[in-house]
């Protein structure tokens, strides 16, 4: 098509070439609004004369005829996949937890530690043997130990600084026998 | 009642706490939207995928969308990204190899060409199978469209969008926009008369 109607033909078949173009006419095909100034009686005029434009017509006309049969639409589950996640969203965002309550949130968390102390203290259903076989015992001797051995460093170290302590203040009297 | 607002109350209805007006929106545009993005994939696995994704987007980030715009233009807009996203993921582009051959018609003279008769002929008894071959000749001639002249074409068709508008969603100039769809049309014209009736 070289006859400068190219693109005018285009907005004439789409309906936006000008009042009076497809919705009326040889070659009126759709009831597209239309809108803008161009027009459109003289690319009615082009397409008598013009062969190569009435087949370029023709081949739009037909290429959205068979798009408009092929329609098809999504399966009812895609849509419903994308409801389910916006109402989870939605309940989401009401959800106490997720909404920022602070206090509620707070005595939730204080609750549950509370609930792991319990059951840390005062453990149930544990046989003796089976503490014993778990190593408990043990563990607990090891740490018993620890300490008694810290204690006993603790104490040590407490004696030689008093005994260091005694040490310096007899020799500061024999240097200075007139103090103290 | 809610059938009876525009898109962007709708959505506005929808970011106030109403999921209801979701599922509105979503049948208001389920056939365009869903036949572009089937159009553009031939895959209807991932078609109905990007179908999610883009109403998802929605969900997920209720203020991607701002009320001033025209909504289909932002939904065809998200539409076209997702499925470039998916082109980019699947490394994949559809390649068609077309039969080559001759449709006759009369180019020159004032007589209708075979072209114009299929374009315009009322379906019959026989002629059930002729437009059916035809349908078949029309989407191998649309295969034959570059890639920037079917997105266009399907884009014009689907979203109902003018083509000043394709133009502002695909940051073109409307001549451009414009001249690739007259090449188009060209190319469908000569696609079909080449083609064997």
């Amino acid at each position: 098509m070289n006859c400068g109607y190219g693109e005018k033909l285009i907005l004439y078949f789409y309906g936006e070439a000008g009042a009076g173009s497809r919705s009326s006419g040889q070659y009126s095909s759709s009831a597209i609004p239309l809108s803008g100034d161009e027009t459109a009686s003289a690319v009615e005029a082009h397409l008598k004369s013009c062969a190569a434009c009435r087949d370029a017509f023709a081949a739009l006309t037909a290429a959205e005829g068979l798009l408009k049969e092929s329609a098809a639409l999504p399966p009812a589950s895609a849509l419903e996949a994308v409801m389910r996640q916006a109402r989870a969203a939605a309940a989401g965002a009401r959800s106490p937890f997720f909404a920022g309550n602070r206090v509620e949130t707070a005595f939730a968390g204080v609750m549950a530690f509370a609930l792991m102390a319990v059951f840390a203290l005062f453990p149930r259903g544990t046989s003796p043997e089976l503490a014993w076989n778990s190593g408990l015992d043990s563990s607990l001797d090891s740490v018993e130990y620890s300490l008694y051995q810290a204690q006993s460093e603790l104490t040590a170290s407490s004696g030689d600084w008093e005994y260091s302590y005694d040490l310096l203040n007899a020799e500061r009297q024999i240097l200075d026998p007139g103090e103290g | 009642m809610r059938e009876e607002l525009s898109d962007p109350e709708l959505v506005a209805s929808f970011k106030g706490g109403d999921v209801e007006a979701l599922g509105v929106l979503m049948e208001r545009h389920k056939a365009a939207l869903y036949g572009y993005l089937l159009r553009v994939t031939a895959r209807t696995d991932a078609a109905e995928d990007l179908f999610q994704e883009v109403f998802l987007k929605l969900v997920h980030n209720p203020g991607a969308y701002s009320e001033r715009l025209k909504f289909r233009a932002w939904l065809f807009t998200v539409a076209r990204n997702a499925a470039m996203d998916y082109f980019r993921r699947e490394g994949s582009r559809r390649a068609l190899t077309l039969p080559q051959g001759a449709f006759a018609g009369d180019e020159d003279g004032d007589a209708p060409s075979a072209l114009e008769m299929a374009a315009s002929a009322e379906p019959g008894p026989q002629e059930a199978l002729e437009n059916k071959l035809l349908g078949e000749r029309i989407a191998r001639a649309l295969e034959t469209l570059s890639q920037e002249q079917r997105e266009i074409f399907y884009l014009r068709h689907y979203s109902e969008l003018s083509f000043k508008e394709i133009a502002e969603m695909l940051g073109l100039p409307i001549g451009t926009v414009l001249a690739r769809m007259s090449r188009a049309a060209a190319r469908l014209r000569g696609e079909l008369k080449k083609m064997p009736q």
